[in-house]
């Protein structure tokens, strides 16, 4: 096991468990390895951690959780990024961003990309997206009722 | 920055293996294309810049934020 001091405490972590960009992000793109914390109360929010710069942490969700039609695919560049084949599994998660206002928004512009199977993620940029960047988390209330029409 | 004067069909290589074409300008409007490896991202700016400006803001939440929002979407808030 090895440790990290962050912002929220020293956190240890097993080194094969790392979650590796291999092309950082757009704003940290020196930052390769992340540790994936999941959150305390089970909640569709958890968190990823730098293992090299204590600071920097971002809230990620899945999407479809709030917008069940959002689909990413990766085309075959992004394949080779993530080391994985067409056929294997690969997630789309969203950066979720609470201003000061307290106002939340998931960046659907800008999904990351998962892909379980060599634990690698990348972020891209959608071109021709309807989706922001700056997306509104809809509301409880929204979301359940969309539950209760397809349930 | 470097600045070079170029009419429409005209291009510019950026290295050996990128290449810019001017393809058409109607009035405040310019149409360009790239020729770049598959490897080579390329993004529209205003894109790529607002991605990068998002990560930049994500990083500033604390704990309190994380219950809010859990709260934010649980079933049994009202």
């Amino acid at each position: 096991m090895e440790s990290i001091t962050t912002r929220f405490g020293i956190v240890e972590y097993d080194p094969a468990q790392v979650l590796l960009f291999p092309d950082g992000l757009p704003g940290f793109e020196v930052l390769r390895r992340f540790l994936v914390m999941p959150n305390p109360t089970g909640g569709p929010f958890f968190w990823i951690q730098s293992v090299e710069e204590g600071d920097v942490a971002l809230i990620l969700t899945d999407p479809t959780n709030f917008f069940p039609e959002y689909a990413v695919r990766p085309d075959t560049e992004e394949l080779a990024g993530l080391n994985i084949g067409e056929e294997d599994d690969c997630h789309a998660l969203s950066v979720v961003t609470v201003r000061e206002d307290k106002s939340v928004t998931l960046n659907l512009a800008g999904p990351i990309l998962f892909a379980p199977k060599t634990n690698r993620a990348i972020q891209v940029v959608l071109q021709n997206s309807r989706y922001s960047s700056r997306e509104p988390l809809p509301r409880a209330e929204n979301t359940q009722d969309r539950q209760a029409v397809e349930g | 920055m470097l600045v070079l004067t170029r009419k429409p069909g005209q291009g510019i290589m950026i290295g050996d293996d990128v290449r810019i074409t001017l393809v058409d300008v109607k009035g405040d409007t310019v149409r360009i294309g790239i020729d770049a490896p598959r490897a080579t991202r390329v993004y529209r700016q205003e894109l790529y810049e607002a991605v990068r400006q998002e990560n930049r803001d994500a990083v500033s939440w604390d704990f309190s934020d994380l219950e809010a929002l859990d709260k934010h979407v649980s079933k049994e808030s009202k």
